[in-house]
């Protein structure tokens, strides 16, 4: 084992490391917007930070929306109650995202966080905070939550390990819902052992969640790797030369390596999309500005005056997906878009299921580098819904997933993705321990260092 | 005419529908409240499995198709009683599907289907604001949907009368008012009236609607398609005034819940009062109405006479049972029960003293009083007013009379009573 965690643990700290740490936090994040909240920690735990739309008790926690905008829940997220219980993890904070999970690169915020390895560029998202988090700090471990790719993306973007595991390993009490059929809490870390920490913490059956399991994790080890060929060629040519570069080296270190046909596997991303967009938008439906967060102050207003002008603090992308969602969900057209994406899902599962029973399937998990900032604003949502392709499939599926780096193209980080079965997520995260004996990962910034 | 209905019961269940909130009824209002069934971000529901039992076993008892699994369904719509503005309920997959409940005439009404779902919260209406109390929102409800086969007011009585007795075996509250929404129409289109509570006001809303679509068809003019609400100081029902489109409520599958499986739960065997008022009827050819009405509300009742039904002459068993209701004695055990009886068959006015001794074993005092003081009080009595001859060479009847007030005045042995009054009135016609 060689995590981050348990070095940190051996470690003697100096007695203000805390309150310097929150110090030098409070100083970069003006920079990089990794935080929407700092915390002064408590305890002597490794640091660990909280995506912003995972509930922890007593702290603001907004989403990245101004309709949430002081919400201070009465409760911790059953992760994050696991994680403090052990005694060995100290909060640092919660970490900046696209507002609600709705985006790729984390910039649909008040205040989007930069990319540290170039802040021109986007850190990806939605979990953009969580990876730029990771990368500024030596010692820290973040809870993090992926849709349709919101780990691995920043993950990749920032040149950090970021793991999603199968749907219902974690439970999701505590998270505020994008698409719940959909959502996955997970981590990131800068090594594939805090993460396996982090799941043996926090894994399992939770009451307070009906969709939860019971069922348990395995580390099925295959040296099959598959290549999708549909959707490398989605890749750019510069990123998919080193990925083979990459994937050679793993030939070298005894894998075998197949390239299978999936045709119409680009289903998943309209399937995705609107079964995300139908459950986002009955979960958005709450936010009516007179219990929590947001208030409308003149209650002599009618019903529906009043909770439109809460729905007006929705940013463009929450708006967007809360039309689009309804008119999915609508009698007129449900069959033909929401009822047929369910049954994609379905089919989805059972072919990936299929090539998953002796294999792990992998590729790069960005088809792009972090664009710059200008340019991802520029992008239509279309084209930012295709830069989803190579994460959606295992996010539509539930299958645990794990993006780690595996090149560098100048600062930037080239990463790539490993799939696994269902419940096989010791599985996808020794892969990635593996790798790691046979790859250093560059960091720029080291927070925290002892 | 076409009635159709939609009833929705509150489960007797301890707490909420998805949370753990307790279900019991109280005055200060938002107490009964949590993150959960108060929507806040970051909370799920989690199903209260006794929900299932008790709507797995109303749907037995009106002979609905029980699912094997059932899952649940999103209904999304803006109102401020609704917490997470969507309410969870069930579609397709509901637990009870295609049932149906036999009326006291014989005549079987369709059920349509048969769901489990969460109330809203309560919308208390003042003159220039409202308020909300949230203690109501997530408790759990079975809606009961029948098929338009309700002809008339006295079948639409009926059902109600007969579904809330099936509801009581099954450990249903009815004390709590029942909320349905009544489809009437008299003509072509369907309208229907929303939130009506109480069975008194539902069948004056019916009687209205049904006497207003009558006259508006005698005139020539045919009802249309509308919601309508009724008003209970008036009487009347009125126009709700919503744009007539379908509704649309953008359902989706309940994704924070998983399908669930109906066969693991069991099924509370249920007693259908009406059927056991029939059996009870027939095997002592006695009045079935008079049965239906003394068990329909009262299983304590029900219990009696099925455990006594061979021990006593059913005649005296039910009226044994009128009194313990009329006195709300509750259960008498087998001896008070048997000296109640004993007292009936020997034609004593039941009163408080008597019940008093039957339920503390206690022999029951009467005032014994000779045969010959009898005769001169029953004599002392007929000559202070001759015309009783008259009257009884007229009509024999008259002999109750004259025995009836020597009995109140003297709490005297009956039936002896009746005898020397009967011999006594005789001797003095001839
Ligand atoms: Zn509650």
């Amino acid at each position: 084992m060689s995590s981050y965690t348990e070095e940190f643990e051996s470690k003697q700290k100096p007695a203000d490391y805390y309150a310097k740490l929150y110090e030098e936090l409070e100083r970069i994040n003006e920079k990089f917007n990794a935080f929407n909240v700092l915390v002064k920690a408590t305890g002597n735990g490794m640091p660990f930070s909280v995506k912003d739309n995972i509930c922890v008790r007593g702290i603001e926690t907004t989403a990245s929306s101004k309709i949430l905008k002081g919400y201070i829940p009465p409760f911790n997220a059953t992760v994050v109650d696991r994680i403090i219980r052990t005694g060995r993890f100290s909060l640092i904070g919660k970490t900046n995202m696209d507002e609600f999970g709705f985006g790729s690169f984390g910039i649909n915020c008040d205040k989007p966080a930069k990319n540290p390895l170039d802040e021109g560029r986007v850190p990806g998202g939605s979990s953009s905070g969580a990876a730029v988090a990771t990368a500024l700090l030596k010692y820290h471990v973040a809870i993090a939550e992926s849709t349709g790719g919101s780990i691995s993306a920043p993950a990749a973007f920032c040149g950090v390990v970021g793991f999603t595991p199968t749907y219902s390993v974690l439970s999701r009490y505590g998270l505020i819902d994008y698409a719940n059929s959909l959502d996955k809490i997970g981590f990131m870390a800068r090594s594939a052992d805090d993460i396996k920490i982090m799941l043996d913490i926090t894994k399992g059956l939770d009451k307070r969640d009906s969709t939860s399991s019971s069922k348990p994790i395995h580390r099925v080890k295959h040296n099959n790797l598959i290549i999708i060929k549909e959707l490398m060629d989605k890749v750019e040519d510069g990123i998919k030369s080193e990925f083979y570069k990459f994937t050679d080296k793993l030939k070298g270190l005894g894998y075998n390596i197949k390239t299978v046909d999936f045709r119409d596997i680009e289903l998943s991303i309209p399937s995705y999309y609107l079964i995300a967009m139908s459950e986002a938008s009955t979960n958005l439906a709450k936010f009516t500005g007179f219990k929590y967060g947001f208030k409308v102050e003149d209650f002599s207003k009618n019903y529906n005056d009043f909770f439109t002008e809460a729905r007006d603090k929705f940013g463009e992308e929450a708006k967007r997906r809360i039309i689009l969602g309804t008119f999915i969900r609508s009698a007129s057209v449900r069959d033909k878009y929401y009822l047929k994406s369910l049954s994609i899902r379905r089919w989805m599962i059972d072919k990936l299921s299929m090539l998953l029973k002796d294999a792990f399937i992998i590729s790069p998990t960005m088809p792009i580098l972090p664009p710059k900032i200008e340019d991802a604003n520029r992008m239509t949502p279309v084209q930012n819904y295709a830069s989803d392709i190579l994460t959606i499939p295992a996010n539509l599926g539930g299958f645990p997933h794990i993006s780690i780096p595996f090149s560098y193209s100048g600062e930037l980080p080239l990463s790539a993705q490993v799939i696994g079965s269902h419940f096989n997520d010791y599985g996808v995260i020794s892969f990635a321990s593996d790798w790691e004996k046979n790859f250093k990962y560059k960091f720029k910034y080291n927070l925290g260092d002892l | 005419m076409k009635i159709g209905l939609e009833v929705h019961v509150a489960l007797p269940t301890r707490s909420k529908l998805f949370c753990g909130c307790s279900t019991a009824e109280t005055q200060e209002p938002n107490v009964n409240v949590c993150p959960i069934c108060m929507g806040f971000p970051g909370s799920k529901p989690s199903l209260n499995e006794s929900a299932i039992i008790i709507a797995k076993s109303i749907a037995d008892a009106l002979k609905c198709k029980i699912k094997d699994k059932i899952s649940f369904v999103r209904k999304v719509y803006f109102y401020p009683d609704l917490p997470k503005s969507f309410q969870i309920t069930q579609l397709q997959d509901s637990i009870g599907m295609e049932g149906e409940l036999t009326l006291d005439s014989g005549k079987s009404i369709r059920i349509r289907r048969v769901q489990i779902e969460e109330d809203p919260a309560k919308i208390i209406r003042g003159e220039d604001h409202s308020l909300i109390d949230f203690n109501r929102a997530g408790i759990p409800l079975v809606e009961i949907v029948t098929e338009p086969d309700i002809a008339d007011k006295d079948e639409l009585k009926s059902f109600i009368f007969v579904l809330k007795a099936i509801l009581y075996y099954i450990g249903v509250d009815i004390d709590r008012e029942i909320k349905a929404d009544l489809n009437i129409s008299l003509g072509k289109e369907r309208v229907e009236i929303k939130n009506v509570t109480g069975t008194k006001n539902l069948i004056e809303a019916a009687d209205y609607e049904i006497k207003r679509q009558g006259e508006l068809i005698k005139m020539g003019i045919e009802p249309i398609k509308e919601t309508r609400s009724y008003d209970e100081r008036t009487r009347t029902t009125a126009s709700s005034r919503e744009k007539e489109t379908d509704e649309e409520y953008g359902y989706i599958y309940e994704p924070d819940l998983t399908e669930y499986d109906v066969k693991r739960y069991p099924v509370k065997t249920s007693i259908n009062p009406v059927q056991k008022a029939k059996e009870l009827a027939l095997k002592h050819s006695y009045s079935e109405n008079s049965i239906l009405e003394a068990i329909a509300f009262d299983r304590q009742a029900l219990e009696t006479i099925e455990e006594n039904q061979d021990k006593f002459e059913f005649k005296t068993l039910m009226q044994a049972i009128n009194e313990i209701k009329r006195f709300k004695v509750g259960k008498l055990d087998d001896e008070s029960l048997r000296m109640l009886i004993d007292e009936i068959a020997g034609g004593f006015q039941i009163d408080e003293d008597v019940i008093k001794s039957v339920i503390e074993h206690k022999k029951v005092e009467h005032n014994r009083v000779s045969s010959s003081e009898l005769d001169r009080q029953i004599r002392e009595f007929i000559d202070k007013d001759r015309r009783i001859i008259d009257r009884y060479k007229k009509n024999k009847k008259l002999v109750d009379y004259v025995a009836g007030e020597i009995i109140k005045r003297y709490k005297a042995q009956p039936k002896e009573v009746l005898k020397r009054a009967k011999e006594i009135l005789d001797s003095l016609v001839k």
